[in-house]
């Protein structure tokens, strides 16, 4: 099945997964649209749906082939009249939401020496001082495009062309929970202590992973974070790594 | 107190079906490799389809078990012994308080399941006894509780229910099934060139050896695509056939991420899968093209019969 309504590409991914799809962009209204589509399917608690997956411009519907469709109707028929229905409400229900209608989390990042593992790389690489580097990391507003890698990995965007990197062509071994780093025109936030080939550039006080059923990750994609810059001191005073 | 890891083996686990619900926060939904064979040793056992089971690659861990019960092995023939007494796969074995159960050879097949007559007293994180990474280490006790209390009345109502046709026909359609694997093609087939889908579909594959329960990387012909290789990520599946930048192809198994950057070539339909899993290294096989109807009339008969 691969069929075309609206702006949406609807296909299938295997044979227990539907994708809806949008030209692929990293942008605020793609996001919007993903999230309004997410949690509308969600809303309807539609039985045999297992998982919903927002990614930049992709949602993936996960189902249970026994639960979500009928073994006596044609299967693609089935996932057309799925989808059509569902994007005929989503069109009628979908307000046009103003950006300034998404929360913003305003995130603490430390970018002293001792966490800013990459900075100085950075700064030589785009021949630009370290201030400005925090200066302009922390003036934007980003978008959570994507949560994946590990659990809770936050992938965000775009940083600013001037400090834009590539990532480090070998891994590190480990890369502290909480690291804030740049990948490409990307900027995200490692939940745990992994390997990592980002480019570090501070630490957040901030857990953004929490095995407790009740936490879980902190950010979920649509939503949007700005970056402020505290000191040692009151990195210690937040630090929830503890 | 009841099931202790004498020696750890190289990447044994505890496993259910996985836990669903929480990919879009990154989490993976893990689960055992073979769901088949898990689900028949509950089965065999009479147990809930869910209970978890001891997951064994080989080299494979050697379990002491601290009370008498039931147990049953199926999947993969590692030749299991019982205090160095050969025993029956894809049977109910009776244990005695301190037997050792070892695995001595991987005859055929990658991927063992030991089922136990027993339920698993020990918390769930998020609907799943199945942890990412979480392998067995030496000394190990797991809480397997309430065994039969009469394990010679129970043996004997195992046997009577005992379903030979089922176990043959789970059997032979993993283990002695030399079709090709089929897949429905993914989102980047239409960037793959016409010679390399020729190649795909006609060249055999092997499994190679850097495989686990992430993902199982392919030895064959390299892919290539009409365009780069980067794509923005998006959501992939247990079966998920990635294509890597450098033309090597990888199948995204049980650990697998939630979400992938790679070209995204094709999903080995589910009933294919615990076939694929079990497949050892190095033997060759080929793909082919499947069609969504049919696997999932495939699946619907396959899991029927649980």
């Amino acid at each position: 099945m691969h069929h075309k309504i609206h702006n949406w590409t609807i296909y299938s991914l295997g044979d227990h997964a539907i994708v809806f799809a949008l030209a692929p962009k990293m942008h605020f209204s793609v996001l919007q649209k993903l999230k309004q589509l997410h949690e509308l399917i969600v809303s309807k608690k539609i039985n045999g749906i297992l998982d919903v997956i927002p990614s930049y411009h992709t949602l993936t519907i996960i189902y249970d082939i026994t639960l979500f469709l009928s073994p006596t109707q044609n299967v693609n028929n089935q996932l057309q009249l799925f989808s059509s229905q569902i994007l005929s409400e989503f069109e009628n229900k979908a307000l046009e939401q103003n950006i300034n209608d998404f929360p913003i989390y305003k995130v603490p990042v430390c970018y002293e020496n001792i966490f800013a593992l990459d900075i100085e790389n950075i700064s030589k690489a785009n021949q630009i001082s370290c201030q400005e580097i925090i200066q302009l990391h922390t003036s934007k507003q980003y978008d959570v495009y994507s949560i994946g890698f590990l659990p809770g990995f936050t992938y965000m965007g775009s940083v600013d062309e001037k400090i834009k990197i590539t990532r480090h062509p070998k891994p590190r071994n480990e890369v502290a929970a909480g690291s804030v780093g740049i990948a490409g025109l990307q900027t995200g936030i490692y939940p745990t202590n992994s390997p990592g080939g980002w480019q570090i550039i501070g630490k957040t006080p901030w857990k953004i992973f929490d095995p407790h059923p009740n936490k879980l990750a902190k950010f979920k994609v649509g939503d949007r974070v700005q970056f402020y810059a505290i000191d040692k001191e009151e990195f210690d005073s937040l630090n929830e790594h503890l | 107190m009841s099931i202790k890891i004498l020696h750890k083996g190289l990447a044994d686990s505890i496993q259910d079906n996985g836990r669903y619900g929480f990919q879009h926060l990154g989490i993976q939904p893990n689960g055992c490799m073979d769901l088949l064979s898990a689900s028949l040793a509950n089965s065999i056992l009479q147990n809930d389809i869910h209970t978890p089971v001891i997951e064994l690659h080989f080299p494979s861990s050697q379990i002491q078990f601290l009370e008498g019960g039931i147990i049953c092995i199926t999947g993969a023939n590692f030749v299991p012994v019982l205090n160095e007494k050969s025993i029956a796969l894809y049977k109910p074995i009776l244990v005695k308080k301190n037997d050792v159960l070892s695995m001595l050879q991987p005859l055929e097949g990658s991927i063992a399941y030991v089922g136990i007559k027993a339920v698993y007293d020990s918390p769930k994180w998020l609907n799943s006894h199945s942890f990412n990474a979480a392998k067995l280490k030496t000394e190990d006790v797991l809480p397997f509780s309430m065994y039969p209390s009469d394990p010679i009345i129970a043996m004997q109502t195992l046997n009577e229910k005992l379903n030979h046709a089922l176990i043959e026909q789970v059997h032979n359609n993993i283990f002695s099934n030399t079709n090709p694997i089929r897949i429905l093609p993914g989102p980047a087939w239409q960037d793959v060139n016409e010679n390399a889908l020729y190649e795909l579909f006609n060249t055999p594959f092997t499994i190679s050896a850097q495989r686990n329960r992430m993902g199982y990387p392919l030895t064959g012909p390299k892919v290539n695509l009409n365009i780069p290789n980067a794509y923005l990520s998006s959501a992939v599946t247990r079966g998920t056939l990635q294509l890597l930048p450098n033309g090597d192809l990888i199948v995204l198994m049980a650990d697998h991420q939630t979400i992938g950057g790679y070209a995204n070539l094709g999903q080995i339909i589910l009933v294919d899968l615990p076939r694929f899993a079990q497949m050892k290294t190095g033997i060759s096989f080929k793909f082919s093209v499947a069609n969504l109807e049919t696997a999932q009339t495939l699946f619907r008969t396959m899991y029927a019969t649980f």
